[in-house]
């Protein structure tokens, strides 16, 4: 055996041993977690445990981009500056906070985002996230609970910080993967080298995902517990997963990888997990108290979403909302509006997605067809079937009676009469939305859109001409 | 002996694919500088847009090393600010007057104003996908983002908005060596500038300029990037 030949050798069993060293790292940290979990004594009052987390440079740069994330959202107009919901959430975070705890590096924060997309998520340095759209789609203050308590496990456990140092090791192991692939020698060994180093990428980025799915399984596990700690209703965070699964949108696409459990696996081990060892169970009178407190605070958020989601084109889920907000109060002049502004904009679409479409393939089909078209071309392709005419008809003459009920209710809405004027308007009705416009700004003379409407009224005088 | 010849015959098609790329990429990149898509109502030698407001840039890069990606928030907004400014000093060689921006032109709530900015400019963070994947259809006049842009309620003026967006890499001494020796993505910035009509939302003009080299300190790059990038655009008298 010449000297090129061991040297190949040795070269393949270096990058096979760097191969699986890094592969087995995240079981091992995997294993570590689950191990902890069962070392602590799990009684409701313990607070989550916390182990010493030494600080790195690279966790404190870190530290300094999330800093900067969490100002620029701010600035961007991004979090939602309504006092009362930021106070709110603030209260349902240091209720699940155990008492005096501090952390280095932590400053807590609790802020709802403006985003239709039902989402919350969690920054190292302690501000937690909670979208508009999740919010409305919640029942009770037990299930934002859940949310902020998963989150905040997250950063209780430093996970950001945890899963930043894995992935930098990962990355590194396949950029030097690459390199040797790049430079494998030919034959056997060759071959060899070549063939794993093509393959370790995947094996690498696999690991990735699964560490990611541990850690959200341990923030899920332990949110429970914080629940439980703080009294509130632990079963609350499954109910809370199946309203996400409800899917109204169609969004919730499985991959090959994903970086969170799938919801139904996570219902699955929660139950099991409360099974186990849920202390109560809440009585339905009680939740239903809860979901009607919980409903009139966050009334003014679920419009502000309503509108939101409406403007993100998910006409679904501002149908869904504006439902929800009319069985809470249904002689709201305001609530009425929203669900009529909803069907307006739903136009030729389906208002539920049927069992088909809800399949993993209807739905990735689905995602590819909103990237290419616009929502105006989605419209337009719809109404080119007879399905869609009729979705088209039915909801714009559902539109049209709700925002003539709004109008009749007390303290009528200003906003109806620009409502029925782009009904009108779109259903080439100029002399109808005319007048409707024009009472708008006579109600609302200081209103943000108030150009947008004199140019329309404009544009149907030409027309008119 | 047989190994060694094998070694030098694979490093030869390394190269040459190298250099294939190389060439390819040098080929194609001067195209992609002046890639732009005018709305048919431009017309070239007839100006429609005399005033424009520039609404803030959101231009992201990250410093790519050997150990992965690592965000550069703080001079991506650096970077972003520079963006915006050299655009205004590049259309102003073209005599288009840039506005102040809504938060200052309005007199209305602040929270309102924020939030009907971050709203426009989520709107076009939704189109914008959709205008990348076929750039061509801005010259059919296919893209617009409806005249809710009549809500930023700005001067009345102002003929159009222009959204700024980018996204690009620096790369640390490690991962150039790398880079150099196995190949990979160099450091580069990617703008993505999208004029907007803004009395109808209709897409006016859409450039994406790519400069090759490091997005941070690149000043004069910056500047020629994006003169090419408006190239077409006709001048104001």
């Amino acid at each position: 055996m010449d000297s090129l030949c061991r040297r190949q050798i040795i070269v393949a069993t270096l990058c096979l041993c760097l191969l699986v060293s890094v592969c087995g790292r995240p079981a091992m940290a995997s294993r570590t977690i689950r191990f902890r979990q069962e070392e602590t004594p799990q009684t409701p009052q313990a607070p989550p445990p916390i182990e010493e987390f030494k600080f790195t440079k690279v966790d404190l740069e870190l530290l300094d981009q999330v800093n900067l994330v969490d100002r620029r959202f701010e600035r961007d107009g991004l979090v939602l500056e309504d006092e009362a919901t930021n106070a709110y959430l603030k209260r349902v975070g240091e209720v699940l906070l155990p008492r005096g705890l501090n952390l280095e590096h932590v400053l807590w924060k609790f802020r709802a985002l403006r985003d239709p997309v039902p989402n919350a998520f969690a920054l190292p340095n302690g501000s937690i996230y909670v979208t508009t759209g999740l919010l409305a789609l919640m029942d009770n203050e037990s299930q934002v609970a859940a949310v902020v308590a998963h989150e905040m496990t997250h950063v209780l456990r430093r996970h950001t910080y945890l899963q930043n140092r894995s992935n930098r090791k990962k990355f590194l192991t396949m950029n030097i993967m690459s390199a040797i692939g790049a430079y494998a020698p030919g034959g056997v060994v060759g071959a060899v080298i070549t063939i794993v180093t093509a393959v370790a990428p995947f094996i690498v980025l696999a690991t990735m995902f699964g560490y990611s799915r541990d850690l959200e399984r341990e923030a899920d596990l332990k949110g429970i517990d914080m629940m439980i700690a703080a009294e509130y209703a632990p079963e609350e965070m499954v109910k809370m997963l199946k309203v996400l699964k409800q899917d109204i949108e169609g969004e919730e696409i499985r991959y090959f990888y994903n970086d969170h459990p799938a919801l139904q696996e996570r219902i699955n081990y929660l139950s099991s997990y409360l099974g186990g060892r849920a202390d109560r169970v809440t009585p339905q009178m009680e939740l239903n108290r809860e979901k009607n407190a919980y409903l009139t605070k966050t009334e003014s958020i679920m419009r502000h979403d309503i509108q939101l989601a409406i403007n993100a084109a998910r006409f679904r889920s501002a149908v869904y909302l504006a439902q929800r907000l009319i069985e809470f109060r249904p002689n709201s002049s305001e609530n009425v509006f929203l669900l009529a502004e909803a069907y307006r904009n739903l136009g030729p679409r389906s208002p539920q997605l049927t069992e088909k479409e809800l399949t993993n393939s209807a739905k990735k089909d689905a995602a590819k067809k909103r990237a290419k078209r616009t929502p105006e071309e989605e419209e337009r392709d719809l109404l080119a079937t007879p399905a869609g005419q009729q979705n088209w008809k039915m909801h714009q003459q559902k539109a049209e009676e709700l925002y003539q009920r709004a109008a009749s209710l007390e303290n009528p809405f200003p906003a109806i009469h620009r409502g029925l004027g782009m009904l009108y308007e779109k259903l080439g009705r100029p002399n109808e939305a005319v007048p409707e416009y024009e009472k708008y700004l006579e109600l609302a003379p200081s209103a943000v859109d108030r150009e947008r409407i004199q140019r329309r009224i404009e544009a149907l005088r030409r027309t008119q001409t | 002996m047989t190994s060694t010849s094998t070694l030098a015959k694979a490093c030869r098609v390394r190269t040459a694919t190298l250099v294939g790329l190389v060439a390819l990429v040098a080929a194609i990149s001067p195209l992609v500088v002046r890639a732009q898509f005018m709305h048919p109502k431009i017309k070239p030698k007839e100006s429609m847009i005399r005033n424009v407001v520039i609404l803030p840039a959101k231009v992201q890069v990250v410093r790519d090393s050997m150990k992965g990606p690592e965000g550069m928030a703080a001079e991506s907004e650096l970077l972003s600010d520079r963006v915006e400014k050299m655009v205004a000093e590049v259309l102003a060689q073209k005599h288009v007057t840039t506005l102040s921006g809504p938060a200052a032109s309005s007199a209305g709530d602040g929270a309102q104003q924020k939030y009907s900015v971050a709203d426009i400019q989520a709107k076009f963070d939704d189109l914008l996908p959709k205008v990348m994947k076929k750039r061509s259809d801005v010259k059919k006049g296919r893209f617009s983002m409806g005249d809710e842009v009549l809500n930023l309620n700005l001067e009345k003026t102002a003929d159009a908005i222009i959204f700024i967006r980018g996204q690009g890499q620096k790369l640390t001494s490690g991962k150039k060596t790398f880079v150099a020796l196995v190949g990979g993505m160099p450091a580069y910035l990617k703008l993505m500038i999208g004029i907007v009509d803004a009395r109808n939302g209709e897409v006016l003009l859409y450039t994406d300029p790519i400069l090759a080299g490091d997005p941070t300190t690149a000043v004069d790059r910056l500047r020629k990037a994006l003169e090419k990038g408006f190239k077409k655009l006709p001048s104001a008298p």
